[in-house]
């Protein structure tokens, strides 16, 4: 009950601030330019709009994941907020799973939000060229929620990573720089799987393949490309790739309680 | 004395801050000792920087000891149960400023398990208590620094708690925020509950507190009543009156007091206390009014720079 | 339950441990999901590099280097398709385009297209794009001549790269000798086999290595097989009648020795096709006779 009731501080917190309004606008703003550069190609149009929509949807999430779930923590230290909640009866890692819970809402509502705008935007392409509206590649159009469920997968685990380093560093911006790196190298594991494949056994290879598993991998959850060409993403594949990221949430949550526990608030 | 009695309890209480990545090691607090009874108002007394605020962090659980222990209510500060029994104020309370006065008490009331009617009452209580009634829906960027500190305090009660511990409630407040302060903790004494409280002034404590501690650079120097710590006796007394004639005033200086004429006052010292008696009664024969009569002790800070110079 | 800093890692670090055995297992079973053909196929989803090139906001080598390193590890990992080669080519194309001056992309992806692929027409492509952005690097023009003489038997184009490869800085100390020779006598099997030895040298792609190994011991067969038809010929003049057999030649003081099978087997003549043959490699290569 402590956390969701810190959860729900949370998520009330978030949607206080200017922030998320900020980037919410620019996303949605991607997303209806999208049907500006639609004009200038000749037929996929609505390529081009699902393309340039979940590739905001992603990139916008992203931001969100990362600036307010460093702030999590790091916001309550610097405004001296987390001294009054921790001096209830309130064990430091509810308090954590709180927060954290908190932004996974405010994430989940904002992505459900741009995703109703990048359908918008396709109806409304559409019916500017006269299609039938019921009459479209219901496929793609069904499969996008896959991508935009698998892009809330990947932030859960980058908000995740985000808020084990607001807990041990006090400097939001390193912790930036942290978490976009991760952000960063997680998208180019598959890379380190392809090198350490071709090595030979040896010390390399196997310090290679550690990486490989144990740096988010955050490619996994990609499948933008495949749905906007039509390729079939299977139930199991989706199945399994969450399971990756709940595992890799609980491993980062995990440390970041014990970091947590361990911290002193001066 | 009954073990129930002693509500915080610090043992040999000692932490060292590391400063920087590889500085110099200070210790904010050295071998610390203290117990707190039952029902007590007890003032935490020091000048900024002593180690109060440290102290308080730690019977708070947000902050490990580097050696000793402490106690609270027969628990161990870090037990997270005995929480349900404190109500603490931060020092210079910073708080979720995009809540109203009302989502504040309710989410605080929340992490104590509060809920329904009895949070709503609880709540609506406190507002009339700390006199927010008409602040019950603004938001808390829009408080002053006094109503900040009330709120702060109606947080600190909403769980009935038995120990109400509160770091510098009354700095930065105006003489009148100060009193309902001292008045709200006297209030609580009334009602059995221990407050544990730290300031660094000294008319806050000798008003209210039963038993004061005087913390200086992370040492416990002096335990105990504060007329017994303290230079007891009464160093002048300060009359203060308006409508005393030159006449008077010439004869009262004659007799040994020394005065001083303001525009509207007169302030009179009186240095010999079985004097004050006739002095007033004289001001009363001419006509003139009393505006007060103030005792004059040795001050804190007077304390202090005793203190320090016995020890170097 | 009361939790303190010595509960929590006794409880945490067996949960992190299990979870992490977890985390290596499902991202086990994922990696068999993704497959390296599939990985190949993805670069069709890959735009034209001029489409590519303004979308990457200036960061053209770094794009440029990613798409590059995924393209060598696919390549290297598994036998690739005929079609697989073609995005190879696509690849190459993209890397090139973005970072025009990343020499070895030619090189690599020339030597890749024509000696694995068997798509002289592609490398050429490729490698004709490097020349004209990289005209200083001599791998490129080497490569070059390299296809021309091998896959295309265009000599004269062959002969002519390879002379622009032997001005370049930096070239071999052989170059120019095999540059003039290629011009003079570009049938001579000796010729080819210089210059599948120096390729070979060049060369630090396993797989490239052991199709170019596989390769000089063609070409020997080749001159060992235009050795013996002579000393066939010689006999022939001398006795006026076809050898038995290869014994034969030696046994008469044609040749010394018939020169050993570079793959393990034996050299015979065919009296029927007035023929010597290797006993491994049936078929005889393209004569390099003009």
């Amino acid at each position: 009950m402590k956390v969701l009731t810190i959860a729900r501080n949370t998520f009330r917190e978030a949607i206080r601030d200017r922030i998320l309004y900020n980037l919410l606008f620019f996303a949605l703003l991607m997303i209806a330019v999208s049907l500006l550069l639609a004009t200038l190609t000749v037929g996929e149009q609505s390529k081009i709009i699902i393309d340039i929509g979940l590739a905001s949807i992603n990139i916008f999430g992203a931001l969100i994941a990362i600036f307010l779930g460093i702030g999590l923590i790091i916001k309550e230290i610097e405004k001296r907020t987390i001294y009054n909640i921790l001096s209830k009866p309130v064990p430091r890692y509810q308090f954590i799973i709180g927060k954290y819970l908190g932004l996974l809402i405010t994430i989940m509502v904002n992505i459900i939000i741009m995703g109703a705008g990048l359908y918008l935007i396709l109806i409304i392409n559409e019916l500017r060229w006269g299609h039938d509206i019921f009459n479209v590649n219901l496929d793609i159009w069904l499969d996008i929620w896959k991508a935009i469920y698998l892009i809330f997968i990947e932030l859960m685990v980058v908000t995740a990573i985000a808020l084990m380093f607001s807990t041990f560093s006090s400097s939001s911006t390193l912790s930036a720089i942290f978490t976009i790196a991760a952000y960063i190298i997680g998208h180019l594991t598959e890379e380190l799987r392809l090198i350490g494949n071709k090595l030979p056994d040896s010390f390399m290879k196997s310090t290679i393949n550690f990486f490989y598993y144990f740096l988010p991998n955050l490619d996994n959850f990609n499948v933008k490309g495949k749905v906007v060409h039509g390729i079939y993403v299977s139930a199991s594949y989706i199945s399994l790739v969450t399971l990756y990221g709940l595992l890799y949430i609980s491993v980062v949550l995990l440390l970041s309680g014990v970091i947590f526990q361990r911290r002193d608030f001066k | 004395m009954n073990m129930e009695d002693i509500v915080i309890k610090i043992e040999n209480l000692t932490k060292v801050f590391k400063k920087g990545f590889r500085g110099k090691s200070v210790a904010a607090i050295k071998g610390l000792n203290l117990e707190v009874n039952e029902g007590e108002i007890f003032g935490f007394l020091g000048p900024n920087g002593a180690g109060k605020t440290t102290t308080i962090k730690i019977l708070m659980g947000l902050i490990y000891p580097t050696t000793g222990k402490a106690w609270i209510l027969n628990k161990e500060a870090t037990d997270v149960e005995v929480k349900n029994r404190i109500g603490f104020l931060p020092e210079q309370p910073y708080f979720y400023d995009y809540l109203t006065s009302r989502e504040f008490l309710r989410f605080y009331g929340q992490l104590f398990g509060l809920e329904g009617d009895e949070l709503r009452t609880r709540m609506n209580n406190l507002l009339t208590l700390v006199g927010l009634e008409d602040a019950a829906d603004l938001q808390l960027h829009k408080f002053s620094k006094g109503m900040l500190q009330r709120i702060g305090i109606a947080q600190a009660l909403i769980n009935r708690p038995d120990l109400i511990v509160l770091d510098e409630p009354m700095s930065g407040l105006d003489p009148i925020g100060r009193k309902e302060i001292r008045d709200i903790i006297l209030r609580l004494k009334e009602d059995g509950k221990t407050v544990f409280f730290s300031t660094h002034i000294i008319p806050d404590v000798e008003m209210i507190c039963d038993r004061v501690g005087i913390l200086m650079k992370g040492e416990l120097v002096n335990v105990g009543r504060l007329d017994e710590i303290m230079d007891a006796k009464v160093k002048y007394v300060e009359i203060i009156a308006r409508n005393v004639s030159k006449e008077m005033l010439a004869y009262m200086e004659a007799m040994g007091s020394s005065v001083y004429e303001t525009w509207e006052h007169v302030s009179i010292k009186v240095e010999d206390e079985n004097r004050v008696d006739g002095i007033l009664q004289l001001i009363k024969e001419g006509k003139g009014r009393v505006v007060s009569v103030i005792p004059q002790r040795e001050t804190l800070e007077e304390h202090f720079i005793k203190k320090i110079g016995g020890a170097s | 339950m009361t939790i303190n800093v010595k509960h929590s890692l006794v409880v945490a670090f067996p949960l992190i441990a299990a979870l992490a055995f977890s985390i290596y297992i499902v991202q086990h079973q994922i990696a068999g999901y993704k497959g390296i053909e599939k990985k190949i196929e993805e670069f069709v989803t890959l735009p034209k590099g001029e489409y590519l090139k303004p979308a990457v906001f200036g960061y053209d080598q770094l794009v440029a280097d990613i798409i590059w390193l995924r393209a060598i590890q696919v390549i290297g990992d598994k036998v690739v398709t005929p079609k697989g080669y073609e995005w190879v080519y696509h690849a190459m194309d993209v890397v090139t385009t973005l970072d025009p001056k990343f020499a070895y992309a030619y090189q690599f992806g020339g030597v890749t297209l024509s000696e694995l692929g068997n798509r002289p027409d592609m490398s050429n492509m490729l490698l004709e794009k490097g020349l004209k952005e990289n005209p200083e690097v001599w791998q490129i023009p080497f490569y070059l001549g390299f296809n021309n003489f091998f896959h295309l038997h265009n000599y004269e184009k062959a002969a002519k790269y390879m002379s622009i490869a032997s001005e370049l800085p930096g070239h071999p100390e052989y170059l120019p000798k095999l540059a003039s020779r290629l011009y003079v006598q570009a049938g001579n099997p000796d010729i080819a086999l210089e210059f599948l030895i120096n390729m070979y040298k060049e060369t630090d792609d396993e797989k490239v290595k052991e199709s170019l190994e596989k390769r000089i011991k063609e070409v020997i067969i080749e001159r060992d097989a235009i050795y013996l038809e002579r000393g066939v010929a010689k006999y022939k003049e001398v006795y006026k009648d076809s050898p038995e057999n290869l014994q034969d030649l030696v046994r008469m003081g044609i040749i010394k020795d018939i020169p050993p099978e570079p793959f393990g087997g034996y050299y015979y003549f065919d009296q029927s096709t007035n023929k010597v043959y290797s006993s491994v490699i049936r078929d005889r290569m393209h004569v390099y006779g003009k």
